[in-house]
């Protein structure tokens, strides 16, 4: 390829990439602005791409409705529970699966847990549904929820603890067994404190999928308990959605998955390719 | 694939060339076929460790999953073949009706529709945001040269990622809305089009959740291509240069060969989580109008628990399971292999 050739189709490139950056940028920014219209401008016939006046005070009086504010509280309890639930049981199994394979059920069993990750939750989430109808806290409860998550948060946990484990060197351990120390006393003590990047990077990425999840939370909670994510989508008075509000509650419930993103992104990688990535 | 994985050997090959022979047969009570780091200290109650705490371990979760995976699978099979719904379910008084259910779904319209939905869901949605994140990707590193600006432009493309399918689904609505949408405004501003677009009519409207679905997504085969092509050897471009490769046969050669696996697996989440999908669907459309955006699995929600037809929802689900666990175990085979060459597994 020649030298002008090759300028052109590197520009031509470019482009695309600015394009597309362009593109994905758009609806985050009309977002932006549009929580701070008026629901006058909001529903106006022709969009402005610019707001004529300012209501910075869309962000508080979002609140005026008290069940906008618990319904992040319970999302973030149920995110926090389950990643808590998550990580524990994770850690755990990918312990044995990573020192101990042969015990531990071998690598099909590992394979096994992952692939509930993989499985569309169709077949679970009806079932479930019933059975936990049937519970002293029915289906519209923080527990449910939280108990729920785990089928696609604790294969993940248990999959990338056990990857995790792998990388750390096993040496240490085993000079912290010849100076006689307990199993117990060399896995807090030595094992753990080297996986802790590890488990920080799995327990975000955890509590960013149940903060985030959507369906789950549609089919089985709604009355006593609200998740933001399906608060979102009921920002009605009367007929008129009130779009301000719906965007400018959805910017803050956006902003710490963003944050943890900008913070761990090197980390995150790692967990979100399944371990196969070094971020 | 140096970035990939520097790990040596890993315990389990260890362990697998030690006890070579017997690979087959394991007398898991027998000292030899425990790790070998661990038999350095001989004391019994080790050993007792070493042989029953790996089995506690590893038995929690997989409780856990018997309960939250596997026993709703097995009632789901069950009522697959039952004529159960809401009253018979709670009488307890469903009754066998053989494949009848299967019947019902496999005759319906409503469901090859939705197949064809999938399809058309999973070649445009899942494949071309794989093939678009590893262009973009592969332009960001190889043609953006300042640092800074690549890491802004990286962390800018990936904020969609990082908002939850509702947040999505409502603002591509709103953005989608037909008579005063924002899409429609910018289209009609930049001349392309000369009247509005009805985005959510019969036809139209499962494209609306795909082009959604396609800005919500690119993001992840996009940030995994290029966490990969960053952990690729500077030495081998090094080589590539003093032979005097061009910029395309350096990436046509070196680059995709060496970014295979990474591509894939890319491509295997995703293709995986499409399967899955269905949260843009209740948003966007409710599988409107007139059932031209439904998925196989949105079906299997509204037949089940907002209509109780059990039985039915049961036969669907045992459909998508079905096709679901043939991918998902040649995927797996897959990956199995990937980091099995990679020393990960």
């Amino acid at each position: 390829m020649s030298e002008k050739n090759y300028r052109l189709v590197r520009t031509l490139l470019l482009i695309f990439l600015g394009l597309w950056t362009v593109l994905t940028l758009f609806p985050i920014y009309f977002k932006a602005i549009t929580a701070f219209k008026s629901p006058a401008e909001t529903n106006s016939t022709i969009p402005s791409f610019w707001p004529k006046e300012w209501h910075p005070e869309n962000f508080v009086s979002v609140f005026a409705e008290s069940s906008n504010f618990q319904s992040l509280v319970d999302s973030f309890v149920i995110a926090s529970g389950n990643t808590l639930l998550s990580l524990f049981l994770g850690t755990l199994a990918g312990y044995a699966f990573a020192r101990f394979p042969k015990q531990a059920g071998g690598e099909n069993l590992a394979f096994w847990i992952l692939s509930n990750r993989m499985f569309p939750p169709v077949a679970v989430l009806i079932p479930m549904f019933f059975l936990f109808d049937a519970t002293p806290w029915g289906t519209d409860s923080r527990i449910s929820l939280i108990i729920l998550y785990l089928v696609f948060n604790m294969p993940l946990a248990t999959w990338l603890m056990m990857v995790f484990f792998r990388d750390a060197p096993r040496e240490l351990e085993e000079a912290a067994y010849l100076d006689g120390w307990t199993p117990l006393q060399a896995f807090m003590r030595i094992t753990l404190p080297l996986v802790l990047p590890g488990m920080i990077s799995v327990s975000m990425l955890c509590w960013i999928f149940a903060w985030n999840e959507y369906l789950f939370a549609n089919l089985f909670v709604g009355t006593d308990v609200k998740t933001y994510t399906i608060v979102i989508p009921t920002f009605t008075h009367g007929s008129q959605t009130l779009w301000n509000l719906q965007m400018a509650f959805s910017l803050m419930a956006m902003l710490p998955p963003v944050a943890l993103f900008i913070l761990l992104r090197r980390y995150m990688v790692r967990g979100l390719s399944l371990g196969v990535v070094k971020g | 694939m140096r970035g990939v994985s520097d790990m040596t050997a890993t315990s389990s090959e260890i362990s697998q060339t030690e006890s070579g022979p017997k690979a087959n047969s394991i007398d898991r009570d027998d000292p030899a076929t425990f790790p070998d780091w661990f038999r350095a200290r001989k004391a019994r109650s080790n050993l007792i460790v070493a042989r029953w705490v790996p089995i506690v371990l590893v038995g929690l979760p997989v409780l856990v999953l018997f309960g939250i995976v596997v026993y709703p699978t097995i009632w789901m099979f069950y009522h697959s073949v039952h004529d159960t719904n809401m009253m018979r379910l709670f009488q307890g008084n469903w009754s066998y009706i053989g494949f009848e259910n299967f019947a019902t779904v496999l005759g319906s319209d409503r469901f090859w529709d939705s197949t064809v939905h999938l399809l058309q869901y999973l070649s445009f949605g899942a494949c071309l945001q794989v093939v678009l994140g590893t262009v973009l990707a592969l332009i960001l590193f190889e043609l953006v040269k300042n640092n800074a600006l690549r890491t802004l432009i990286l962390i800018l493309l990936v904020l969609p990622m990082m908002m939850s399918p509702s947040i999505v689904g409502v603002l591509w609505k709103f953005l989608l809305t037909p008579s005063n949408g924002a899409v429609n405004q910018a289209l009609l501003n930049l001349g392309l089009i000369s009247k509005h677009i009805e985005w959510f009519n019969s036809g139209i409207s499962l494209w609306s959740i795909i082009v959604a679905d396609i800005w919500n997504w690119t993001a992840l085969p996009l940030l995994i291509v290029y966490s990969g092509r960053v952990s690729l050897p500077p030495a081998v471009y090094e080589a590539a240069k003093v032979d005097g490769a061009s910029g395309w046969q350096v990436m046509r050669r070196i680059t995709l060969p060496m970014l295979k696996e990474v591509i894939a697996i890319a491509f295997i989440l995703r293709f995986t989580d499409a399967f899955k999908f269905v949260d843009l669907v209740y948003i966007m459309t409710s599988g409107g109008p007139a059932q031209s955006s439904e998925l196989p699995t949105y079906i299997a929600f509204q037949r089940g628990i907002r209509e109780f037809a059990i039985g039915e929802a049961a036969a669907y689900a045992i459909i998508i399971f079905a096709i679901s666990a043939v991918i998902i175990t040649l995927f797996l085979k897959y990956l199995k292999r990937v980091l099995k060459a990679q020393g990960i597994a």
